[in-house]
């Protein structure tokens, strides 16, 4: 089966992918900052129960497990792949998960909340995201008994999330938009539409090859589907400018950014070592090349997949082992040099 | 041009560095610049956030911000029956302690989700079957109690042969109930 970051998809020339995460807690719990080890061991096993129940409603096969049964490399893989937050891979207290197995589907739980259920599909798809996670969030409802109050609606530990719960988010790829130093601003405006702009893993994180996060901010007071329509509306109008800006670009400067990518791509297919964030920037370059059919490659290449497996646990994870940070530079080089296709 | 430093990435930052009156020049990129001198570009991602505690606590202007003389005094006293976290605890760290601390701080807290969230009532799913207690009390209505509800409603909406209609059922449900007892 076929992952989601496996798949070709619409708009996937701005927008990677659409996420959307509902918070919910367990009412015979005490949230998350109040919960003593051993009550955190019984919720995970309790949520862990729903598995088989959701491999069999959800017609797709389901695992779970305790996250502190994973290796280290495992639980950075899992968070570069945005499987699991970094809060939930470093938590001291038991926590686990339920992944489904073409990765659409986390349930994170003891996260900041008792249940983090996450739907994640590629390209603009806000719409599928959510009914993907309505669903599971019904199918575990029956079971599981998420505290709900009617005036309040679902209860959350910060009153950051409280009412739906959700966080809809689009990952988004604005290299004409950064380099024209237009994120500022962009940030400045959707942040009056309740929306927030963060680099690609959220809270306090820096944005890497030019990806950032647009999500909404606010979760109480408008309906899921307000929610939605909302984000996707702003979504629309900032792919828009960014196509506008990469056409504006190529007008007044097409040679120059040419050359720029097959330099781009001279570095990265003949380097012998490669910092993460030095590769995040050349595949961004060379995505925008490859997106704007300034290069044309001799195989269908899918950047994003090859920027999450340069991060340094997914390439640990490739090549089995763990490494020190110099041959890292150096496996990560010598994976992009196999994983990339020829220029004809 | 190339960065003096790692000679890798593109130089964007031209760093002068006046050392005894030795001036001394160099041409860094984005990495190099951070790592070897105190200049930061704009990343607008770092150093943004701040507790929530505090920005509860600035919300409610009637309470002066923890940390300051009398934070305490006008805070009022109140304890979730559960959990055992005080409303201040609330205030201070921005978490509730359980489901139920919502219950607990009802009256408070509509002006807080007021300041962070611009509302106090959701509206968004509710969960398959659940009961709300405008359905308990219906389910605890007569028949004719119901239509009456809806009567009114329909004069409200000024949908009068709807409401004559309602009228007449009224009239011979009544009687019906009469007759039976």
């Amino acid at each position: 089966m076929l992952k989601w970051y496996e798949q070709n998809v619409a708009d996937s020339d701005v927008v990677i992918s659409s996420r959307v995460r509902l918070a919910r807690n367990l009412e015979e719990f005490p949230f998350s900052g109040k919960l003593q080890e051993e009550q955190a061991v019984t919720l995970v096993n309790k949520v862990k129960k729903i598995t088989n129940l959701l491999s069999e409603k959800d017609h797709r096969k389901y695992y779970s497990c305790n996250i502190s049964t994973l290796s280290e490399i495992d639980k950075s893989a899992m968070v570069e792949r945005h499987i699991v937050s970094p809060l939930l891979a470093t938590k001291e207290q038991t926590t686990g998960l339920i992944l489904s197995e073409d990765e659409t589907i986390s349930i994170m739980i003891n996260e900041e909340d008792h249940v983090r259920i996450q739907a994640i599909v590629g390209g603009m798809n806000l719409e599928e995201a959510y009914q993907e996670a309505d669903k599971i969030d019904d199918i575990a409802y029956d079971e599981l008994h998420f505290a709900y109050d009617e005036k309040y609606g679902y209860l959350t530990e910060c009153p950051t999330n409280a009412g739906t719960g959700m966080r809809a988010s689009c990952m988004v790829f604005l290299p004409a938009l950064s380099s024209a130093r237009m994120i500022q601003k962009l940030i400045e405006e959707v942040g009056k539409y309740g929306m927030t702009i963060r680099g690609i893993y959220g809270e306090g994180s820096k944005s890497l090859g030019n990806m950032y996060q647009i999500s909404n901010q606010k979760t109480l007071g408008n309906s899921e589907r307000e929610i939605i329509d909302n984000l996707k509306r702003i979504v629309t109008q900032i792919v828009k400018q960014e196509r506008k800006r990469r056409e504006y670009m190529l007008s007044v400067n097409s040679d120059e950014i040419q050359d720029q990518v097959y330099r781009t791509y001279g570095i990265l297919k003949y380097a012998r070592q490669i910092s993460s964030d030095d590769a995040m920037n050349l595949l961004s370059q060379l995505k925008f090349g490859v997106d704007a059919k300034l290069i044309k490659l001799d195989r269908e290449c899918n950047i994003h997949k090859l920027m999450m497996g340069v991060q340094p646990g997914s390439l640990q994870w490739t090549l089995g082992k763990n490494v020190g940070s110099l041959s890292r530079d150096q496996a990560r080089a010598e994976y992009i040099r196999k994983e990339l296709p020829t220029i004809i | 041009m190339l960065c003096d430093r790692c000679q890798k990435r593109d130089a964007q930052v031209l760093y002068t560095e006046i050392i005894n009156g030795t001036k001394k020049e160099q041409h860094l990129c984005e990495e190099c610049a951070a790592e070897y001198t105190s200049f930061q570009m704009d990343k607008p991602f770092l150093n943004s956030e701040f507790s929530l505690g505090d920005l509860l606590s600035t919300l409610f202007d009637n309470y002066p911000a923890t940390g300051t003389k009398n934070a305490t005094q006008n805070i009022p006293n109140i304890v979730c029956n559960k959990c055992n976290t005080t409303y201040e605890e609330f205030l201070q760290k921005g978490k509730f302690g359980c489901a139920d601390c919502y219950r607990s701080f009802n009256s408070y807290l509509g002006k807080t989700l007021k300041g962070i969230q611009g509302a106090e009532v959701h509206t968004g799913k509710r969960p398959k079957g659940y009961v709300t207690s405008t359905d308990r009390i219906l389910k605890g209505l007569s028949e004719s109690e119901k239509l009456s509800i809806k009567l009114q409603e329909a004069i409200e909406k000024e949908e009068f042969e709807e409401a004559a209609r309602l009228r007449d059922l009224i009239k011979e449900i009544k009687k019906e109930e009469i007759g039976n007892a």
